[in-house]
């Protein structure tokens, strides 16, 4: 489908940030073992055929950039269109909930503007959704709107997601940040026509609203706004309670077939990681595992990330252990999060509880 | 010039499809991986691949050479198969004849030395010390050997040599071998005299156009100088499926002999990017390599499983070589086996047992309940 080109925002901080965005944006925290969440909105535009998308960048993109790089692990590596590293405002959005800021969006209009499709897709890189693009794109047509939002339906509270209502003509009719048990919450990824961006922008700019959505909000007598609702495996990440709970559900055969759809796959850096490796008495279920990993003790109901040891007598409980971890002989890691390069030490343990996971920043 | 034109016949099933070079070998590579990773890690930019039998699984793998870093302006990868000309087209006699009939090639890039390698060879080498010695010692032609034990030595080409290392005798399968400095098939030559070698070769209506059984014998006639390189390490040509079995079977265990976990060597491939492999909560792994993309929700053991492949609940997989996309569906067991890509066993199967030859079967293959 190469009737929209798309933007990925990626300048914009998370409503709790931890030890794990210390150093990184939230596009390229590390995730499933061997992905960064920015894989999955950049996967779905690529899977849906779309070839002209701009990332727009943080202040501290070096591991974005690290990751992404020219875009060849996505097939953007194009003489015409490809990947696209737009620049994003020196500060970002201190502020919960702004994903889509419209000075970022006003600096880069020639993007916008040069792309010859008709369409532009929208998308933050906070969700993880194994979406078909063609199907939104084809609904946004069919319903004639001005804008469609994808949305989902939740059972549980997500503050940091936008709430639509929507009246019973399938139209939304307000916005509000903090979504919560019943209501459609924004996934934050939605398609408009290029001339509805670029009037919203412009209109953006005169009201000096920071957010598009947020300058929406006032105007949705005139604006269409309709909810694409979806109901497959989606899983907003913005704080690290949300990424302790969405790293326990990958852990769920049905969850993974869905988010790892191979008919769809999520496309990352290429690695050339060893297969991972059980040493006899290893004792491995309910796993994630990722190349690299060597494995002789216990791990249960955890992920690891790529090239982690677990040496002999070691047990990893409950827990994610991110690239080039060691949990050394005899050390204890329970509901933990550790974050790449560190190093447990032999009968070490580190154990946080169901209520507050411990996290451990990266090591160097 | 690396040479993967061979079928390896006695790979029996897993060649009937695709060449052995492209054969899947430890849980995410192809055996290919192995000699372009050596020549990426050994910093040679310039790389003709010889391809011949079923080439196109070969051809799609290699691509572009960019998951080896050989896609590179300066030479970069060419995938050279046999070809047609006004006076009709040949296939590759022999791999001496391989190389005479791309000897444009090497024209074209006009290097000082070429390295020859074999596609099937399973090892980590690097060849900068190879030619380093082959440079120092100003010879004509450097071959790679390895020590083998004397009982064995009658398998091999031996190469008879004197203390500087230099050859005096190039014996193939020898019945009383001299000695036991086994050729592993991997030559680098000093560019013009290999060039005028393969030409006088090609003029000899009696040559079977091999580097052991012709180019040698000739240039040691001649009096070139021929040195050996010893290379001392994991080096296999998985030749049978027995020895394909037993060299996976060897990356098991506490420090394997082969070292696939190099940082400063690393295996390059073109595998595809899989996500993290699920292990369910009844699952049970013990002493296997598990590739990406698997799920495994049964039992396995001493094994090697894999990119995408599947083990269902209750399913019991030992001894056993999963390739990519191979399943063992829910309750079914699988010992001493090969399953093929994609293959399948069924629900309940039992395919393979212990004490007798290896289970194989091929690419797609379905093993259902009461095959056995």
């Amino acid at each position: 489908m190469e009737r929209a080109c798309g933007i990925i925002t990626c300048n914009y901080s998370v409503t709790h940030p931890s030890a794990l965005t210390a150093n990184r944006p939230p596009a390229s925290v590390p995730i499933a073992g061997r992905f960064r969440m920015v894989d999955f909105a950049l996967s779905a535009m690529v899977n849906s055929g779309m070839r002209n998308i701009g990332l727009i960048m943080p202040t501290n993109y070096r591991s974005l950039i690290d990751h992404v790089g020219s875009g060849k692990d996505w097939s953007l590596d194009r003489k015409h269109g490809g990947l696209f590293l737009l620049p994003g405002s020196a500060f970002g959005s201190q502020r919960t909930g702004a994903r889509f800021l419209i000075r970022d969006l006003e600096q880069n209009v020639q993007f916008i503007e040069r792309s010859d499709k008709p369409f532009v897709i929208l998308s933050s890189a906070s969700c993880i959704f194994n979406i078909d693009l063609v199907e939104l794109v084809d609904a946004h047509i069919a319903s004639g709107a001005d804008i469609t939002v994808v949305c989902k339906k939740i059972d549980h509270e997500e503050p940091a997601l936008q709430a639509l209502t929507v009246d019973e003509n399938d139209r939304v009719t307000s916005l509000h940040m903090g979504a919560s048990y019943g209501e459609l919450a924004s996934l934050d990824l939605c398609v408009m026509s290029k001339e509805t961006l670029l009037q919203a922008i412009a209109w953006g700019r005169g009201v000096d609203y920071l957010d598009l959505f947020e300058a929406m909000a006032e105007d949705l007598g005139r604006i269409v706004v309709r909810p694409f609702v979806y109901d497959g495996e989606a899983m907003a990440i913005f704080s690290s309670d949300d990424y302790y709970k969405c790293s326990m559900r990958l852990l769920e055969p049905d969850v993974v077939e869905k988010i790892f759809d191979p008919a769809r796959p999520i496309h990352t850096k290429a690695h050339d990681n060893p297969p991972a490796k059980f040493l006899p008495g290893a004792n491995v279920n309910n796993c994630l595992m990722a190349g690299g990993v060597r494995v002789a003790g216990t791990v249960q109901n955890s992920i690891l990330g790529r090239d982690v040891i677990v040496e002999h007598g070691a047990t990893v409980r409950n827990s994610v252990i991110m690239q080039s971890c060691v949990i050394s002989e005899g050390a204890k890691v329970d509901h933990a999060i550790i974050d790449r390069d560190n190093t447990v030490a032999p009968r070490v343990e580190l154990r946080g509880t169901p209520e507050n996971i411990l996290i451990k920043g990266r090591g160097f | 010039m690396l040479l993967a034109g061979g079928q390896g016949s006695r790979l029996m099933a897993l060649t009937k499809a695709i060449a052995k070079p492209a054969v899947s070998f430890g849980g995410k590579y192809r055996i290919i991986d192995f000699a372009l990773s050596n020549c990426a890690n050994s910093e040679i930019n310039t790389v003709g691949v010889l391809t011949q039998y079923r080439p196109y699984a070969l051809h799609s793998y290699i691509g572009n050479g960019a998951a080896w870093n050989l896609d590179d302006p300066d030479g970069g990868i060419s995938v050279l198969p046999p070809y047609a000309t006004e006076k009709g087209g040949n296939w590759y006699a022999g791999t001496a004849d391989a190389i005479y009939q791309n000897i444009w090639y090497l024209e074209g890039q006009d290097p000082k030395y070429v390295v020859i390698l074999s596609g099937d060879h399973l090892y980590s080498m690097d060849y900068r010390k190879m030619l380093a010695q082959h440079i120092e010692h100003h010879a004509d032609l450097t071959v790679s050997v390895m020590q083998v034990p004397w009982e064995e030595a009658p398998r091999f080409g031996i190469l008879t040599a004197d203390e500087n290392g230099q050859i005096s005798k190039f014996t193939e399968k020898p019945a009383e071998p001299d000695s036991n400095l086994a050729s592993m098939g991997i030559y680098i030559f000093t560019c013009d005299v290999l060039i005028k070698a393969l030409r006088e070769d090609a003029e000899d209506p009696n040559s079977e156009h091999d580097f052991g059984n012709n180019i040698i014998p000739k240039m040691l006639a001649e009096g070139r100088r021929l040195f050996v390189y010893e290379f001392s390490g994991f080096w296999k040509d998985v030749g049978t499926i027995a020895s394909y079995m037993e060299t996976n079977m060897q990356l098991l265990g506490e420090e394997p002999e082969f070292n696939l976990y190099s940082k400063s060597f690393p295996i390059m491939t073109n595998a595809p990017t899989r996500p993290a492999s699920l292990f369910g909560k009844e699952a049970k792994v013990d002493d296997s390599i598990v590739g990406n993309g698997c799920r495994i929700f049964g039992h396995v053991e001493h094994s090697v499983i894999s990119t995408d492949a599947r083990v269902g609940a209750h399913a019991h997989v030992k001894d056993s070589i999963l390739l990519p996309g191979a399943r063992v569906m829910d309750g079914a067991r699988v010992e001493n086996a090969i399953l093929g890509e994609n293959a399948v066993v069924e629900e309940g199967a039992v395919f393979g047992s212990a004490g007798e030859d290896t289970a194989v079967v091929g690419n797609d293959a379905v093993v259902k309940k009461g095959d056995e």
